[in-house]
């Protein structure tokens, strides 16, 4: 079985310049979405809400993921607390938003209650569902509660907070929580959980330090691949393989991005994975194009690339559809945050393949007519 | 066949057989694995966080013990500028203990909670020293009330929030280097307020139980001087029962060479919580002046003659003047070392930074021919005489001494571990575990296997259809290359989780593509006229250069990621490089070897390469 007849030649370079610009244009599309409308980091990145629940009925962790997804809130990690039955940890992307104007307004209210010196502090959860509150003079849990709800709250409770003469009290506001569980209680019927266990913001897995190992990393492996193919091959190819790397990675992001799809750990898995696939596709049409550049003294650069790019082409289409018959089966059967993962994988495998024979051959040719010929 | 390849052929099929053996423990939930296997092949792959689940641990951390650090810092720098503005001690020099001890004649502090400290003055004209400029030069002290001779200060509010968050981030922050220094790299360290939550994969009770001893390591490490001229325990009348008071000569500075110093002895079993409750109980009467400190060791390495303790453990007490003269925070490096003096007993050497060699250096300069106790977690490790000033920054920490060599040296291994980490800013307390299922749920994870299991078989079948023989030593190849991957990663007890898995996705297409290269390069030869067997040795001599350079170009980039990388990063990189070894390994050796077994051993007249 042969998908390309043998001993053909295409003539790919004939049509470079539409693909050239296409691939300039996308580039800097996707350039510029990072900065607008920029990534939509996940919960790995930027942190999220942790509620723990306890249904009151058998529900399995992809009902309650369903639910939770079609309520809008993004997709969740559902993860059950094992030898507890139906006891789930929820970790969404939201926070319950307390715009600041409202802490103002809330803090000024107290302050005339109270006289707004005798305000200590008066400080907001990251997760906008809990107010710290310092006061300087002794009060009533019953006293917070209601110049709070005056301001416009929506206060679950108050409570003192450490030692009594110690005057703190902690305000817990109708957040993320009580939204998800009035949800979960339409979605789910009796199944549903009465309140929440526990509601808590929690921090990143992964912040900047994480971000900026990523940018790093990749940066060095730019450096080193081209050191190496300056190396293996000869100097004009190494710039081709680098920008096609570099041309794949930022596309990929790209379409990730305008979709607004989350990333997360594992896009960023799924980002290095294309540059490793952009770059052995690279090398295995440079090749070619180094042996018959041997073996065709006479020829011009743009026919060994034409001829080398059809030579191959068997074994491209080969090996980008078996890459991305792999990754398939978890774009149809997984669940939302694998699919996400296949995605960036199927785009940066087509690009990849693409890249290959637009991006690093024509450019090779370029770097070889205009700084290596003339000599 | 020649003997060359028999020679190749065994030795694939010993590497698959020996592959097969270290990955099968991992396997052994769908195939009981028989007990001399499970024997001597340990290394077992760990499904992830997000793959199988694991233990979920909570601290909360103590942050007011952060804002008393700060209230003690501050009060030492006032202590020390005041004792300047009165004279006592010369501008800029490090104050000696006898100045310190004239400046706390005249100024006495008292603390109050955790924020608050009283400064109490002998006379008023000395409490005038304690200026606006002195409590607001360090910007977060505000001025309580003020008296004739006693000033009130306090940390401003506004502040507590940030050093409590400081030290929140700071926990965490080491609690991940610690986790990561174990090899851990797939466990999760996260901050929720003032608690800290670290998830570990996997059901393994001895990793969990290595990780909460290493977590709950304060790791605070301390050099004191100890005082062998003070008499406060020869006053203590109600000793109780099992705690006896021995008295030992010891050097106390150059001029004293020979004073008799006392101390508190406890022996047998419950040793240690006998002598601990009777210290903690003369802490909380207040019979030890606030400037010192009553520690325990273990009391084998005491120098004392007239006991003799090697069969039983013993704990023994020490009076140190209480300031930290060097912490932790001054380490550099450390590791664990063997001395062969002590035939080989394991102990940790450290080297200090410039700035703790320094403070090392002047600590024991000023103390020479005193006992300097160094102490760990609270608990004194050893306490050797200073015999002269210590340059160069290096010091030892031996560990104590009843116990089998492996178990000392786990303790040594885990010490460099949490002394490298650095140590946690404040204690943290153990408040909530639990035991949660993958982060994936467990219907991701049951898709997800379903997913692959369908997109291989594709693979696997299309590869038999458009390359008939060829496809199907691919098939082989491939298959023998997922199994040497897995294997790999279990023999480093690796850890699979979803960055994981797409990096095997990755290196299951690059298998693919090295098998799909040489059966392409054999096709053009035997389009050319050749023969199967000259086709054979053509094409994998063409194709070699191509899969060699994509591969290796490949296991530059991993490299690159795995040295630069951190977390999630290097776990894919380190099963990308394993997996570019092993599709090499399958995909130009182990196929080689089918394919002369066709072409020079059945020696077919046509090969079926579709």
């Amino acid at each position: 079985m042969e998908f390309f007849k043998p001993g053909v030649t295409y003539d790919f370079f004939r049509y470079r310049w539409p693909f050239i610009f296409t691939s300039l244009g996308l580039t800097t599309l996707s350039l510029l979405s990072l900065f607008w409308p920029g990534p939509r980091f996940g919960i790995d990145f930027k942190g999220g809400t942790e509620v723990e629940l306890q249904c009151q009925g058998a529900v399995s962790s992809s009902d309650l993921r369903d639910a939770v997804l079609s309520l809008g809130f993004g997709h969740p990690d559902v993860i059950a607390v094992q030898g507890v039955k139906d006891r789930y940890i929820l970790r969404l992307e939201q926070i319950s938003s307390l715009p600041a104007a409202q802490v103002a307004k809330a803090r000024a209210a107290l302050g005339t209650t109270m006289g707004a010196a005798n305000v200590l502090d008066f400080a907001p959860s990251p997760g906008g569902d809990k107010l710290s509150i310092h006061l300087a003079v002794p009060a009533s849990a019953d006293q917070i509660r209601s110049a709070l709800v005056g301001a416009g709250l929506n206060v679950r409770d108050v409570s003192q907070f450490g030692n009594s003469e110690d005057t703190r009290f902690e305000a817990h506001l109708v957040g993320i929580g009580d939204k998800l569980v009035k949800g979960l209680r339409d979605k789910l019927g009796d199944r549903a959980p009465e309140r929440p266990l526990r509601v808590e913001w929690v921090g990143p897995k992964a912040g900047a330090q994480l971000r900026d190992a990523a940018v790093n990393a990749v940066l060095y492996t730019i450096a080193f691949v081209m050191v190496y193919i300056a190396f293996r091959f000869d100097l004009r190819f190494a710039p081709g393989g680098v920008v096609a790397l570099l041309h794949d990675a930022l596309i990929t992001l790209g379409v990730y991005v305008v979709l607004q799809r989350e990333v997360t750990l594992g896009t960023i898995a799924a980002v290095l994975t294309v540059i490793g696939f952009s770059i052995s596709d690279t090398i295995v049409v440079y090749d070619r194009i180094r042996e018959n550049m041997a073996r065709m003294r006479d020829a011009s650069l743009a026919h060994v690339i034409n001829v080398s790019t059809s030579q191959t082409l068997g074994r491209t289409v080969i090996t980008s559809g078996m890459a991305l018959i792999s990754v398939l089966g978890f774009f149809i059967w997984g669940t939302t945050l694998i699919r996400d993962i296949t995605f960036a994988l199927c785009v940066g495998f087509l690009v990849g393949t693409y890249s290959s024979i637009y991006v690093a051959a024509p450019l090779t040719e370029w770097i070889d007519r205009r700084f290596f010929r003339r000599a | 066949m020649d003997k060359g390849w028999y020679f190749r052929f065994s030795l694939m099929v010993f590497v698959t057989v020996f592959g097969w053996l270290v990955l099968w423990p991992s396997l052994d939930a769908w195939l009981p694995v028989p007990a001399p296997v499970r024997k001597y092949f340990t290394g077992r792959i760990s499904p992830g966080l997000d793959i199988r689940g694991g233990l979920r641990l909570t601290y909360d951390v103590e942050v007011d013990e952060a804002v008393s650090d700060r209230r003690n810092l501050r009060s030492d720098q006032i202590t020390r500028e005041l004792g300047e503005r009165l004279g006592v001690v010369a501008k800029g020099s490090t104050p000696t203990r006898d100045e310190l001890a004239k400046v706390h004649a005249r100024v006495q502090r008292k603390n109050d909670g955790e924020r608050r400290i009283r400064v109490q003055f002998t006379s008023a004209a000395d409490a005038s020293k304690l200026d606006r400029d002195l409590v607001t030069r360090y910007g977060d002290l505000r001025e309580v009330s003020r008296s004739e001779t006693e000033v009130v200060l306090e940390v401003k509010t506004d502040f507590l929030e940030q050093i409590r968050d400081t030290a929140v981030q700071q926990a965490r922050e080491t609690i991940e280097n610690r986790v990561d220094g174990l090899g851990m790299r797939e466990a999760s360290v996260t901050a929720q307020n003032t608690d800290i939550i670290v998830e570990v994969p996997g059901a393994d009770q001895a990793t969990f139980d290595r990780i909460r001893e290493i977590i709950s390591k304060t790791a605070k490490l301390e050099f004191e001087i100890v005082d062998d001229e003070a008499s406060v325990l020869d006053g203590l009348t109600d000793l109780p029962k099992g705690v006896t008071r021995h008295s030992e000569f010891a050097s106390a500075g150059v001029s004293k060479p020979q004073v008799s110093s006392s101390y508190l002895l406890a022996r047998g079993k419950d040793a240690r919580k006998t002598l601990l409750d009777y210290v903690d109980k003369l802490k909380a009467e207040h019979r030890i002046p606030e400037d010192h400190e009553l520690l325990i060791g273990d009391a084998e390495r005491a120098s004392d003659e007239d006991v003799q303790l090697k069969t039983e453990p013993a704990f023994r007490t020490y009076y140190l003047f209480a300031r930290a003269e060097v912490t932790g925070q001054a380490i550099e490096d450390a590791f664990v070392a063997n001395d062969s003096q002590q035939g080989g007993k394991p102990y940790v050497a450290i080297n200090f930074n410039s700035e703790g060699a320094d403070l090392f250096k002047e600590l024991t300069g000023r103390n020479v021919k005193r006992r300097m106790a160094i102490v760990l977690d609270d608990v004194v490790a050893s306490a050797p005489v200073i015999q002269t000033e210590i340059g160069g920054g290096h010091c030892q920490v031996t560990l104590g001494g009843f116990r089998p060599y492996n178990e000392i040296l786990n303790e040594a291994r885990d010490l460099v571990v949490v002394l490298k980490a650095g140590a946690l800013p404040v204690p943290i307390r153990p408040s909530n575990e639990q035991m949660i299922g993958p982060s994936l749920g467990k219907d991701g994870v049951a898709q997800g296997v379903k997913g692959f299991a369908v997109s291989f078989l594709i693979v696997l079948g299309f590869m038999a259809v458009y390359y008939e023989v060829g496809g199907m030593i691919a098939d082989v190849m491939v298959i023998l290359h997922l199994m040497f991957l897995l294997a790999t990663l279990a023999f480093f007890d690796g850890t699979l989780s979803l960055p994981g898995v797409v990096a095997v996705a990755l290196n299951m297409g690059m298998a693919v593509d090295a098998n799909v290269l040489i059966n392409e390069r054999i096709r053009e030869e035997l389009r050319g006229g050749k023969s199967p067997r000259v086709a054979v040795e053509q094409g994998f001599a063409r194709a070699f250069s191509s899969i060699f350079d994509s591969q290796i170009t490949t296991l530059v980039a991993g490299v690159v990621l795995f040295q630069y990388g951190t977390g999630p990063i290097k776990a894919f990189a380190v099963t990308l490089i394993f997996g570019i070894c092993t599709s090499l390994f399958t995909g130009v050796f182990c196929s080689r070897i089918a394919f002369d077994l066709i072409v020079r051993g059945l020696r077919v007249q046509r090969l079926r390469v579709g």
